[in-house]
């Protein structure tokens, strides 16, 4: 599957940022390099993709940010998950798995 | 979805936009930072770290504007900017933007003035609770006697078996206007007192702010002598002093004890100053042949108009049955009381709202087409923006926003010109609007103003967004000047447009011209009498001190004495009341020798009560006979003079003189003879064929009603001093009324239509100069455009005046297509505002030619400014500039 494609599916942007996140506070570059992790390299997100979703996830109140040092001691905007983050990635989780699910039992019908 | 985080988000987003900015930037910078650190940790130079760097992340602008879209609050951000850079594009063409934003000030400030009016009048409930459910109950009289009429007062026998018979209304309440002089120390003041029935505000479910309403014992005569004053009243004369209650005030010589103060605000009948109780003794209770009670009743709740309407005229035609002496063919007609307040204002507000919406259309169709006369300087940037990649919408929504911005600030200014306007409104108007308290500047009204300069901005910015968005006008653009083709599209716009100008501000013309050519023909109109040098003065005598008939007469000599020995003054007379004035009463009457009918089919004729002088002092002519002279006294024989007209409807052909008639109101006097026939007078303006009149001598007939009438030497206004004095000097506590010159009183009773003509004029004319501002722009952009061409027209021999046609020629052409447009929408338009016409056509024949021709003449004015300055183009120069 080219990865050009994965970058553009809708919704799982999202559901990706909430997961990186669950494991602890990122920057930006950590966010992107952890879904990178996470993904076995399926996924690259271009920066173009991850601030917008940051900000706009950071609006409807599921991160919060806040300025601290970086590994290498640079100033940079930490993320971290909220209470209504952390509802909306279970939401998003079990979503994601009922449908997964729904297509592929599709795929394997004959 | 959790509202809270998008509103602090949205509110930091808008509020706080230079740090969240500078947030942004800084975390962008940090990731570039990190990014670039890693590249070298891989072992790429620093240079090629940061290359790398940059063109993983794509841009840092470009992922800021992408972080920007994602924002709450991205939609009111573009917006901002358009406005910003809108108010910077406007204030660059300082010239542009002023003409513009005073065309649409005018057009929405007269708007608002206007609909300040019609909401205060037809659109607001009346100030009472519940008032639709309050009626006015006339009755409606026989129409051989009163062709035209369609409500009439009531007679307190029939008001009362209306009141004890219906069930449709919670309460009925019969009230009567009433001249009154109260007297606090100085000479008395004429007050408007009204005398109502005790359940008056009851039904109008207001009660006094301080003290009490009537009582139904206070209904008897001998315990009426109680009053409620109006919060005006109260103010003026008592300075406000609440102590007032209980205390003793003198009206009419008698002393009333003052029982309740209603509410500030409370005015009904409009203008009412004072209310009394309205008191009946036993045989007043049953008189049915006199009507001066008006009614106001209050619907129950689960009833309708139509079952009340029902109810009433079955009430009504039992009682023509059971008194056909006097209630023949009297019914009943219930009207709510908003309508019956608003409904004879209706028609004119309406035309005038007519009138402002057409003159806000002219104001926009000008705007649009200033911003696309403007556009031929902004072609390029426009170009270039679209060239830019912003999309055609983009570019649209910014025209857009200019256009909105002007009317916003048009807006504006025209609410302060509303404000003016309407208290110019109320001042202008003198009474001939109703309930005129109501006007003013609410939150309707401006929110009114709010929709209506939106509207007009997003109207004037339209065309010319579509016009330079379309796609044809920016590949004309690539190919270098480009103006030919675009300019073409755009001058049919223009075009357009500018006939729709001439054409709505030739209906508004029409309309003017046709209330001027009404107003006029009123104006021409002979009352029947010498209005110049003529001072009229009422008075009521007070019913106690002058009980006797006797008593009366003896004042009303004592007051003709002294005003006659008045230097300057030729001749003073008295009348039961004025002609002009719309008073007076008519009363049936028999011809001796011929059948006579019961008084309800009696034939009626106007009738005046006068002393010997009256016709002199009115300057009424004798056709024949005598006018009235010391010998027709009490003791005297009968006598009566009637006018011309109704000479000739009773005795055609013969002479009247000598024959006999009896007034039937008048029984026990017997027959009168006809002594004198005088010329025809006018009783109201409106009346097309003279009125039969009889007039019959005071001293015969005395009442204790009378206005005093002189004709004085010179200006009559100037003996307003002492002829009021001569009056008081007799006796100080009878409180002189409505002293008015007759020419006041013809001017008071044009006064209603002088208000919508004078309005509708200033409209027309707003409309006529923006239609010719209009013309003149188009005609200037045309000659601009065509610079070139005729230049080559007159490098190649045409002349000046050649040039000067040729451009004149297209003015016109505009000018008469509009013309012929406008007469054909106002040959349709003009029949709906037939009432308010007098002696003209809608489709009048002066005005319809006469007013295209002075918009022929203007568009021509117009059109020759830019084409004198066409005939100078100097060819070379033309030539050169492209």
């Amino acid at each position: 599957m080219p990865k050009k494609k994965l970058d553009l599916l809708q919704g799982t942007l999202d559901l990706l940022v909430l997961k990186a996140l669950a494991l602890g506070p990122l920057h930006g570059l950590g966010v992107s390099s952890r879904i990178e992790q996470i993904t076995q390299g399926a996924f690259q997100v271009k920066p173009g993709s991850l601030f917008p979703a940051l900000h706009r996830m950071e609006e409807a109140g599921w991160l919060e940010s806040s300025w601290g040092d970086s590994e290498n001691n640079r100033r940079a905007k930490f993320y971290r998950l909220t209470k209504a983050g952390r509802r909306q990635l279970e939401t998003e989780t079990a979503d994601w798995q009922r449908i997964s699910l729904a297509i592929a039992t599709a795929l394997k019908a004959t | 979805m959790p509202l809270f985080p998008r509103l602090t988000s949205l509110w930091r987003n808008l509020l706080h936009r230079k740090r969240v900015e500078l947030e942004l930037s800084e975390e962008i910078q940090a990731y570039l930072d990190m990014l670039t650190e890693a590249k070298l940790r891989e072992g790429l130079s620093p240079r090629e770290a940061r290359r790398a760097a940059l063109v993983e992340l794509g841009g840092v602008d470009q992922v800021k504007e992408q972080v920007r879209e994602v924002r709450m609050g991205s939609l009111i951000e573009a917006v901002r900017q358009d406005v910003r850079y809108g108010v910077r594009v406007l204030l660059k063409s300082p010239v542009f933007t002023t003409v513009a934003i005073l065309s649409l000030a005018l057009g929405i400030g007269a708007n608002t003035a206007i609909f300040s009016v019609v909401n205060g009048l037809l659109l607001r409930p009346l100030p009472y609770p519940e008032s639709d459910r309050i009626m006015h109950v006339w009755h409606t009289p026989p129409q051989d006697s009163f062709p035209g009429q369609d409500r009439f007062s009531v007679s307190p026998g029939n008001y009362l078996d209306w009141k004890a018979q219906s069930q449709s209304f919670e309460q009925m309440a019969a009230y009567e206007y009433a001249g009154f002089s109260l007297s606090t120390g100085g000479d008395p003041v004429p007050v408007l007192a009204i005398a109502v029935a005790s359940d008056f505000f009851s039904v109008l479910r207001t009660q006094p702010a301080v003290g009490r309403a009537f009582t139904a014992e206070e209904e008897e005569v001998g315990r009426d002598q109680v009053v409620v004053l109006s919060h005006g009243l109260w103010q003026r004369a008592f300075g406000g002093d609440p102590g007032v209650v209980g205390r003793t005030v003198t009206l009419n010589s008698r002393g009333f004890n003052v029982v309740g103060i209603m509410p500030a605000g409370f005015e009904f009948p409009q203008e009412a100053e004072l209310w009394v109780p309205l008191a009946w003794d036993g045989e007043q209770r049953r008189v049915r042949s006199i009507h001066d009670s008006a009614v106001v009743a209050r619907l129950k709740p689960n009833v309708t108009l139509e079952q009340a309407q029902a109810e009433m005229s079955t009430i009504s035609s039992q009682l023509e049955q059971q008194y056909p002496e006097e209630n023949k063919n009297w019914g009943a007609v219930v009207i709510p009381l908003h309508e019956d307040i608003v409904g004879d204002v209706r028609p004119a507000l309406l035309m005038l709202f007519f009138a402002v919406g057409v003159v806000l259309l002219i104001a926009c169709a000008n705007v649009a087409n200033l911003m696309l006369a403007r556009g031929a300087n902004r072609q390029k940037e426009i170009a270039l923006r679209i060239a830019l990649g912003a999309t055609r919408g983009r570019v649209a929504r910014q025209l857009l926003t200019e256009s909105v911005l002007l009317a916003v600030v048009g807006g504006v200014l025209g609410l302060l010109l509303a404000g003016w306007g309407s208290n110019m409104l109320v001042r202008l108007s003198s009474g001939s609007l109703p309930a005129s308290t109501e006007i003013g500047l609410d939150k309707w009204t401006l929110g009114f103003t709010l929709l209506v300069s939106l509207g007009a901005g997003i109207l004037a910015g339209v065309a010319p967004a579509v016009q330079f968005t379309k796609s044809e006008m920016s590949e004309a653009l690539k190919q270098g000047t480009g103006r030919s083709a675009a300019g073409s599209v755009k001058q049919r716009t223009r075009k357009a447009l500018v006939i729709s100008e001439v054409a709505m501000s030739l209906i508004l013309l029409i309309c003017a011209g046709l209330l001027i050519r009404s107003f006029w023909k009123l104006q021409q109109i002979d009352p029947g009498f010498d209005t110049r040098n003529t001072l009229t003065m009422s008075l009521g005598l007070s019913p106690t001190r002058y009980k006797e008939p006797a008593q009366q007469l003896a004042f009303q000599d004592r007051v003709l004495e002294r005003i006659r020995a008045l230097p300057g003054v030729v001749a003073a007379g008295v009348t039961s009341t004025i002609p002009l004035a719309g008073g007076g009463s008519k009363q049936p009457y028999t011809v001796e020798g011929r059948p006579a009918p019961p008084v309800a089919e009696q034939p009626l004729a106007q009738t005046r009560y006068v002393t010997a002088d009256y016709f002199k002092a009115m300057g009424i002519p004798l056709r024949a006979g005598r006018f009235f002279g010391d010998q027709d006294s009490e003791k005297g024989a009968q006598v009566i003079i009637i006018s011309e007209a109704m000479a000739r409807q009773l005795w055609p052909g013969e002479d009247p003189i000598g024959k006999r008639l009896t007034a039937s109101f008048h029984l026990d006097k017997g027959p009168r003879e006809v002594v004198g026939v005088v010329g025809d007078v006018k009783s109201n303006v409106q009346e097309t064929a003279p009125a039969a009149t009889m007039y019959m001598p005071y001293r015969q007939t005395p009442r204790p009603w009378m206005t005093f009438v002189a004709r004085t030497a010179s200006d009559a206004q100037n003996f307003v001093p002492v002829m009021s004095k001569a009056i008081y000097s007799i006796d100080r506590e009878q409180a002189v009324t409505n002293v008015r010159t007759m020419e006041q009183v013809m001017e008071q009773s044009l006064s209603g239509r002088q208000f919508h003509m004078t309005l509708l004029i200033t409209f027309a004319a707003l409309a006529l100069v923006l239609a010719a501002v209009g013309v003149y722009g188009v005609m200037n952009y045309t000659v601009a455009l065509r610079r070139r061409e005729l230049g080559i027209r007159m490098a190649l021999g045409a002349q000046g005046r050649d040039v000067l046609r040729l451009v004149i020629g297209q003015g016109l052409a505009l000018t008469l297509i509009g013309v012929g447009a406008g007469l054909l929408a106002a040959y349709g338009l003009t029949r709906l505002m037939a009432s308010l016409l007098y002696g003209v056509t809608a489709t009048d024949f002066l005005t319809f030619f006469s007013v295209p021709a002075v918009l022929v003449a203007v568009g021509l004015l117009a059109s020759y400014l830019p084409a004198r300055r066409a005939a100078k183009v100097d060819p070379i120069i033309a030539l050169r500039s492209e």
